[in-house]
């Protein structure tokens, strides 16, 4: 009887101890008090000498353009179709709404909205253009799936649609109403390091990417898979970064088996053009183990 | 005897297990220290191709060296460090951190650990132990993201702004008003809250840049120029930033008197002015619904939940593809570089998991309520409206920036506001034909 007893106290103990105490979260590594103490000592102390860093040498002085086609080696599949529940009297009337995020062109197999751009440059040749870009949306989707624009160049995101959208860019400041057939104005301050969504938080399904550089070196492939940025430095080592929302790589960067190139799996190679180079990279395969799900 | 024994036999081990326990306690007491945003962590640590040390050594390396720079530049719990750069005051710090304790002329120290730290984590990654059985969460504030503040979206709320939300709290959440507090308490909270924001900011940089810059067994730099200058600094200007960055209150229209109640006749025109915004180019409607309780709109994320919702996806993806991936046919370099990525997955499943709260989605408010929880005043209501609220699926009305264009003249958002004042008194979504009801008339 008292066996029983003291038995089952026992599981109290032995139940305590296997759960343990508090939820249970992966061991996280801990600061390396010593190496610590010696990296401070080089923060807290004044910098003895200006140590000239920085920006890339700029050597040349002529200008370039680069060019290629992204040309889709996998199959890309039927475009899943989007879940409208909202505002569908206006949303998805005149056409269904489709996830945009790989676009294919069935004929040339063309692959659209590759983001292309330059990661550090020392010279740019042209002023900011005043001129502004539109990013429209209609239909409840936004028209350019992957929208880039320069830093300083207005961008005028438009609402052609008879309902109201909110255009909530992600990383900025800018998450606004936009009355149905209204446009506002937005002058981009602040350069991104990699492309960023926009979203709209009253239809859900919407989805784009955008990008604002600073010195503008960037391109998107278009609906044939090619593209050009024109006006580079010449003389310099470019690094160019290339990405695409569906890809596999670290940080939406796509890896090509280009050897010629030393394309790198984070999507980057490193190239230097002569004065008035047109260089062309030709059709650039991107296999079908690139793109993910 | 027999019987005796047999009872004595089983208890002497019961005895000794519980004593054991007691004594041991639940784990050994050590310092505090602070946690790695683990999530980000794993998630910028993916495997490369041709990586040659095992993927857990080197992301175990590289955590341990964020964690030793950051022990670097920001201290630890319970001895905060201050660089010059940081702009942040040490001695508050000091009187924030570290274990509840009077110090030698019994001012009282640890007040983020008496206040805060059992839900705000002592990391301040809105962790702490209640933090799970709150609804909201308790704020992370290592993404650098604050909502209620007098200043544009993106921008960093003021000292002041910070010292309001303690002062007053955040009705409608577990956030209580620490009012009763010395002032130089408060002023020191909100010092230490702006000191971990900087700190998960940085820490954010430090994966950003390890990500996009370094190989795999790369170390990152650690010298003053990187760690100060290209790490520390951007963060530390935004905060600079704040005290300028406000945004224009515009002058109260005529025929707006927040002095009298939003029914009093007097308020009537803007009222319905309110009202046809709210219906219309305000966009309002869209979330809040037509009846304003909050149910236009009810499956979506604040930036904190959607944040690990997405990555959560994204790992699920990645699994079911990597499971069904035809590893037979691969080749023997293939096949490893495969096996690094699914041990991957695994662990970034576990920190999901232990790490991360379960993502919720955030309702519209319901305006019926008068629950308002960036504060009731209608100051605070045109804030709202202005900007949007930061990190919050709520776009602003008001432009986006200074020079800027909004859906809604700023003179006009405060029809709105009065508008929204009205909603908790008004009478099934209408004004009354001949006078407005108010909710005591009801009864």
């Amino acid at each position: 009887m008292h066996s029983r007893l003291f038995q089952l106290l026992a599981l109290g103990p032995v139940l305590v101890a296997c759960h343990g105490c508090g939820p249970q979260r992966v061991s996280a590594p801990v600061a390396d008090r010593q190496v610590a103490e010696a990296i401070r000592a080089g923060l807290v102390v004044a910098p003895t000498s200006a140590t000239a860093a920085g920006e890339a040498a700029s050597t040349g002085t002529g200008w370039a353009s680069l060019k290629g086609r992204f040309v889709f080696a996998g199959t890309p599949g039927q475009p899943k179709p989007l879940v409208v529940d909202k505002d569908t009297e206006v949303c998805g009337k005149t056409s269904k709404i489709f996830d945009q995020s790989l676009r294919v062109d069935a004929s040339s197999k063309g692959l659209a909205d590759v983001v292309v751009f330059v990661r550090k440059a020392s010279r740019v040749k042209n002023p900011v253009p005043e001129t502004p870009l539109v990013f429209d949306q209609k239909n409840c989707e936004f028209l350019a799936p992957v929208f880039v624009a320069r830093l300083g160049q207005p961008v005028e995101v438009r609402n052609s649609d008879p309902v109201g959208h909110n255009t909530n860019i992600d990383g900025t400041s800018f998450n606004q109403l936009i009355p149905a057939g209204q446009t506002t104005t937005y002058t981009p301050n602040s350069e991104m390091g990699a492309p960023k969504t926009v979203t709209c938080n009253i239809h859900p399904w919407m989805k784009a990417y955008v990008m604002f550089r600073k010195d503008g070196y960037i391109a998107v492939s278009a609906a044939d898979g090619s593209f050009s940025i024109p006006d580079l430095p010449a003389g310099e080592p470019l690094e160019f970064q290339v990405w695409h929302a569906r890809s596999t790589g670290p940080s939406g960067g796509l890896g090509l088996e280009r050897p010629d190139l030393k394309w790198n799996p984070k999507g980057r190679f490193v190239i230097t053009l002569q004065a008035d180079e047109v260089k062309d990279l030709g059709t650039l395969d991107v296999p079908g183990s690139a793109i993910g799900t | 005897m027999t019987n005796t024994q047999s009872s004595i036999r089983p208890a002497f081990p019961v005895v000794l297990a519980i004593v054991a326990l007691v004594a041991a306690g639940c784990g050994k007491t050590q310092p505090a220290s602070f946690r790695l945003n683990m999530v980000q962590a794993t998630k910028t640590a993916a495997p490369e191709a041709g990586l040659e040390m095992p993927w857990a050594k080197w992301s175990q390396d590289r955590q341990s060296q964020v964690a030793t720079i950051l022990e670097a530049m920001f201290g630890t719990p319970d001895e905060p460090l201050a660089l010059p750069e940081s702009g942040l005051d040490e001695s508050k710090l000091r009187l924030a951190a570290g274990p509840v304790r009077s110090d030698i002329v019994g001012r009282k120290n640890g007040l983020y650990r008496e206040h805060c730290v059992h839900c705000h984590g002592i990391s301040g990654d809105g962790m702490g132990p209640t933090a799970a059985f709150l609804n909201p969460y308790p704020r992370d504030y290592r993404p650098g993201k604050f909502k209620f503040k007098s200043t544009w979206r993106d921008a960093k709320p003021t000292h002041g702004d910070l010292v309001h939300v303690l002062n007053q709290g955040i009705v409608g959440t577990s956030m209580p008003s620490f009012a009763l507090l010395p002032p130089a308490q408060v002023d020191a909270l909100a010092e230490y809250v702006r000191y971990l924001s900087i700190r998960g900011e940085a820490e954010l940089a430090l994966y950003t840049y390890a990500e996009q810059e370094l190989g795999g067994d790369e170390k990152l730099p650690t010298t003053r120029e990187f760690l100060v200058d290209e790490i520390l600094t951007p963060v530390v200007e935004k905060w600079a930033a704040a005290d300028e960055s406000q945004i224009p209150i515009a002058a109260v229209p005529a025929g707006v008197d927040f002095g009298l109640p939003a029914s009093d006749l007097a308020n009537r025109e803007s009222v319905a002015r309110g009202k046809a915004l709210f219906l219309g180019d305000g966009g309002c409607v869209k979330c809040h619904g037509v009846t304003a309780l909050g149910d236009g709109q009810a499956n979506d994320y604040d930036d904190w939940n959607k944040a690990i919702v997405e990555v959560s996806k994204e790992v699920a993806g990645s699994l079911d593809t990597s499971r069904q991936a035809p590893t037979g046919e691969m080749s023997p370099e293939k096949r490893a570089e495969h096996r690094t990525r699914a041990e991957w997955l695994h662990a970034f499943v576990e920190v999901l998991e232990g790490d991360a709260l379960r993502p919720r989605t955030i309702p519209p408010r319901n305006l019926r309520q008068g629950i308002y929880r960036g504060g009731r005043r209608p100051l605070d209501l045109y804030r709202r409206l202005y900007t949007g609220i930061n990190g919050a699926p709520m776009p602003g009305v008001g432009p986006s920036g200074p020079g800027g264009k909004g859906s809604v003249a700023d003179a006009e958002i405060w029809h709105i506001v009065n508008y929204i004042r009205s909603l908790p008194y008004e009478f099934d979504g209408e004004l009354g034909a001949d006078r407005p009801m108010v909710a005591k008339d009801r009864f």
